[in-house]
C-alpha cells in the first residue's frame, strides 16, 4: 500500500471526471506538440535545403520566388537569364561554381531539372548507386545553336520563306540522376528510362515529349531535401526536349497563340536562357558586393536563400505563435477543470479524508494525495497528448507533402516535449493547490461522527 | 503495573451558539493497565466520543494530560499526535468506517501504512483470517455485509499491534446477533494480543459483558 495505491483509486473512483479532464489536457498537449514538430521540423527542412546555395540568380521578380522554384523546387520559375549571365558568374574568381539550373518539365509530378555534372560535387549530393550523367559545353552551344536553327526554321515556314537548312547535330546521350524519393516513390531504377510530361506539375492531359526518353545512369544518396524530390538531366538534353526550342516564336506571335503558350513561355526557359544558377563562392567575404553587383545590373537578379526562408519563417512564425497560445489556453482551461473537479469532489471524500487522518495520515500527507491525483491527471494528459502529438504529425504528413515535398519524421523526440511534460507537472500541481487545501483543513472529529 | 492509559484533570468545552461555554468532559482521573478491558458508558451526548478523540489526539483538550504509555499526548505537535495514533492506539467507529474503493485486505493495509510504511501484508491477512475474513480478503466493503465490515475495521485498529485500542459504540450499528458476535470477537482479541481495551458504549447488554463499568460521570 502506497500513496500512488490511493491516488490511482481516487482518480478510478472518479473515472468520468478523471478521464474527460485527462483528455482535455491530453487535447491541448496533442496540439502544442504537433505545432511544434511540424513547424521546428519545416524550418529544419527549409533550412538544410539551403545549405551549399550560397547565393541564387534568376530572372528579376520575387527573390523569395527565385528561392522556392531553385532549391525547394516549389512554385513557377520567375523568368529565365540569358546564359551569358551564366558565362559571366563562371568566369568570377569570386565565384567557386555557378550550376546553371533549368525547369519546365516533370515526371509524374517530380520535377525535371537540367543542369550540369558539377551540381553533386558543388552542393555535396552524394550518389547512392550508379554514376553522373555525362555533360559537356560543347555538347550544351551544339544543342543551344541547334535549338535556334530549329526556330529560324520554324520562323521561316510560318512566314511562308525558303528554310536556310541546318547542320548536323550529334546529340550527347540523354542521361538523368534521380533523388532517392523518386526512386522510391516511382520505382524507377538505374538503366531504366522514363519520359517527360510537360509542365511543372502533374496533370492528365499534359504533352508527354516522347520523342525523348531519358536513360537513368544514377540515384542520390536520400538528404531530406527537395533534391530527393528532383530529377536531374543533362542540361543540353533538356533543349533537345521538342517546343524547348521555339520561345522566339512564340514570343513574335504570342498574340496568335493564345494564353497556353504564355504559360510555357513562364515555364520554359528560352534557347540560350536558363532558370537559375545556384552559385557557391570563393569566399563569404564575396557574397555582398557580388550581390550589390548582380542586382545593379539589368539582366538579373541575386538572392540569399537562407536570409529568404529565415523571412518566410517570420511571417509564418506570427501563426505559429496565434495557434501556440490557443493551446496553451486550452491546456489552462483544463487546468481549471481539473481544479473544479477534484474541489468540487472535497465534499463527498472529506469523510475519506478524516478517516485517513483517523488511521495516522499527517495533514501534509492529505495535502500531497490531492496534489499528486492532479498531477498525475496532468501527467497521463501529458503523455496521451505526446503521442497524440506525434500521431497528428503523422496524419499532417501527407498533406505536407502535396504542399511543400516534405515531411516531417513522426517518431523524433524533441527536447522542447520534456518541458511540456514539465509544464504538464506545473499546471497540474497548480490545479491541485486549491482542492488540495480544502482537504488540508478538513476537521477529522466533525467527518467521523456516524453518518444520519 | 505501568500505565497504559493515564488522564488526569481532563476538561473539554465546546462554545455554544448563545456564547455559553457547554462543559463536556471533566474527569479528574483515570488509569488503564496493560490488558484491561474497560466499558465506559453514559447516554447520547454525554462526550464519549469526544473523549476517544482527546485520548486517540484526534481533538485537543482545553486542559489536563493524555498519558498512552506515559507519552502526553497533549504535549506533541499535531504530526507527531498522528504518527503517536498510527503507531500505539487502534480506533473501532461505530459506523466502520471503510474506505469505499478499497478491498478487505487494502483498507487493513492503509491502517499499517501510517504507522511504518511497511507494506508487509502478512499480518494483515492473518488478522483478517482471525476475524473470519479469509476468504473475503479482495472484497469491497459494499459487498460485506454489516458485521463482516466491522469485523474488517477490528482487523484494521489491530494491524499495528497498538498498545490501546479504543472503540466507540462498535455494536451500535449492528443487529443484536451480529453485534454479540463482533463484541466477543473485539474482546477476544483483545485478550489474546494483549492490548487494553477501552470501550464507549449506552447499550446495558455491552456493559452486561464487561467486568469493569465505569459511568462517565463517576470519574468527574
Amino acid at each position: 500500500m502506497t500513496l500512488f495505491t490511493i491516488i490511482t483509486k481516487n482518480m478510478r473512483q472518479r473515472a468520468l471526471a478523471t478521464t474527460l479532464t485527462t483528455v482535455s489536457v491530453a487535447l491541448a498537449v496533442a496540439l502544442t506538440v504537433a505545432i511544434v514538430h511540424i513547424k521546428r521540423g519545416m524550418e529544419d527542412r527549409f533550412q538544410q535545403s539551403t545549405v551549399g546555395y550560397e547565393m541564387v540568380v534568376g530572372a528579376k521578380g520575387s527573390p523569395l520566388q527565385l528561392v522556392l522554384n531553385t532549391v525547394f523546387n516549389l512554385d513557377i520559375s520567375p523568368g529565365n537569364i540569358p546564359w551569358p549571365v551564366v558565362e559571366k558568374l563562371r568566369a568570377d574568381k569570386r565565384v567557386k561554381a555557378a550550376v546553371p539550373l533549368s525547369v519546365g518539365d516533370n515526371y509524374h509530378g517530380f520535377r525535371i531539372i537540367g543542369t550540369t555534372d558539377e551540381f553533386g560535387e558543388a552542393f555535396g549530393y552524394r550518389l547512392a548507386s550508379g554514376r553522373w550523367f555525362n555533360f559537356s559545353m560543347d555538347a550544351l552551344r551544339d544543342a543551344f545553336s541547334e535549338a535556334n536553327e530549329h526556330a529560324h526554321e520554324r520562323i521561316a515556314k510560318e512566314h511562308g520563306l525558303k528554310p536556310i537548312g541546318h547542320a548536323v547535330h550529334h546529340h550527347a546521350a540523354s542521361e538523368a540522376v534521380i533523388g532517392a524519393t523518386v526512386a522510391h516513390e516511382t520505382g524507377l531504377r538505374v538503366g531504366q528510362t522514363f519520359i517527360a510530361a510537360h509542365g511543372l506539375e502533374a496533370t492528365p492531359d499534359a504533352e508527354q515529349h516522347t520523342d525523348n526518353p531519358w536513360t537513368i545512369v544514377g540515384i542520390l544518396a536520400a538528404t531530406g531535401t527537395a533534391v530527393d524530390r528532383g530529377l536531374y538531366i543533362n542540361l543540353d538534353s533538356f533543349y533537345h526536349i521538342e517546343g524547348h526550342e521555339v520561345r522566339d516564336v512564340v514570343k513574335i506571335g504570342a498574340s496568335q497563340k493564345g494564353p497556353q503558350k504564355k504559360e510555357e513561355k513562364d515555364n520554359d526557359p528560352d534557347p540560350g536562357q536558363v532558370s537559375a544558377v545556384a552559385l557557391k563562392l570563393s569566399s563569404p567575404l564575396y557574397a555582398l558586393g557580388l550581390y550589390r553587383e548582380i542586382n545593379d545590373g539589368a539582366d538579373a537578379m541575386a538572392a540569399f536563400p537562407a536570409v529568404e526562408i529565415r523571412k518566410l519563417f517570420s511571417i509564418v512564425g506570427n501563426i505559429d505563435i496565434i495557434l501556440l497560445a490557443q493551446a496553451i489556453l486550452i491546456g489552462i482551461v483544463a487546468g481549471v477543470a481539473i481544479a473544479v473537479s477534484i474541489y468540487n469532489s472535497m465534499s463527498e471524500r472529506r469523510r475519506e479524508i478524516a478517516i485517513l487522518r483517523a488511521l495516522g495520515a499527517r495533514r501534509g500527507v492529505i495535502f500531497a494525495i490531492v496534489v499528486l491525483e492532479a498531477v498525475s491527471i496532468c501527467a497521463i494528459g501529458g503523455v496521451l497528448g505526446i503521442a497524440g502529438g506525434h500521431v497528428i504529425v503523422a496524419g499532417a504528413n501527407t498533406v505536407l507533402h502535396r504542399v511543400s515535398g516534405f515531411t516531417v519524421e513522426p517518431l523524433s523526440f524533441q527536447a522542447v516535449e520534456l518541458l511540456i511534460i514539465a509544464g504538464c507537472i506545473v499546471l497540474g500541481a497548480l490545479s491541485g493547490i486549491g482542492p488540495a487545501a480544502r482537504a488540508y483543513r478538513t476537521e477529522v472529529a466533525e467527518h467521523l461522527a456516524p453518518m444520519t | 503495573m505501568a500505565s497504559v492509559l493515564k488522564l488526569r484533570q481532563l476538561r473539554k468545552s465546546y462554545r455554544e451558539a448563545d456564547g455559553n461555554l457547554l462543559d463536556v468532559i471533566h474527569i479528574n482521573q483515570l488509569s488503564l493497565t496493560h490488558g484491561d478491558q474497560i466499558a465506559l458508558v453514559g447516554q447520547s451526548g454525554s462526550g464519549k466520543s469526544t473523549l476517544l478523540n482527546l485520548i486517540a489526539g484526534i481533538q485537543l483538550p482545553d486542559a489536563g494530560e493524555i498519558l498512552v504509555n506515559d507519552t502526553d499526548v497533549t504535549k506533541l505537535s499535531e504530526a507527531a499526535r498522528d504518527r503517536f495514533r498510527a503507531a500505539n492506539i487502534g480506533y473501532i467507529f461505530q459506523s466502520f468506517n471503510l474506505l469505499q474503493g478499497f478491498t478487505a485486505l487494502e483498507n487493513v493495509l492503509l491502517g499499517q501504512m501510517f504507522a511504518n510504511g511497511s507494506n508487509g501484508g502478512d499480518r494483515a491477512v492473518q488478522l483478517l483470517e482471525t476475524v473470519g475474513l479469509g476468504k473475503r480478503l479482495h472484497h469491497k466493503p459494499r459487498t460485506l455485509s454489516i458485521g463482516e465490515q466491522q469485523r474488517v475495521a477490528i482487523a484494521r485498529a489491530l494491524v499495528n499491534a497498538p498498545p490501546l485500542v479504543l472503540a466507540d459504540e462498535p455494536t451500535a450499528s449492528l443487529d443484536a446477533k451480529n453485534g454479540a458476535e463482533v463484541l466477543a470477537l473485539i474482546r477476544r482479541v483483545c485478550a489474546d494480543g494483549r492490548h487494553t481495551l477501552l470501550l464507549v458504549t449506552h447499550d446495558q447488554q455491552v456493559m452486561r459483558s464487561f467486568k469493569s463499568v465505569i459511568p462517565l460521570e463517576d470519574l468527574q
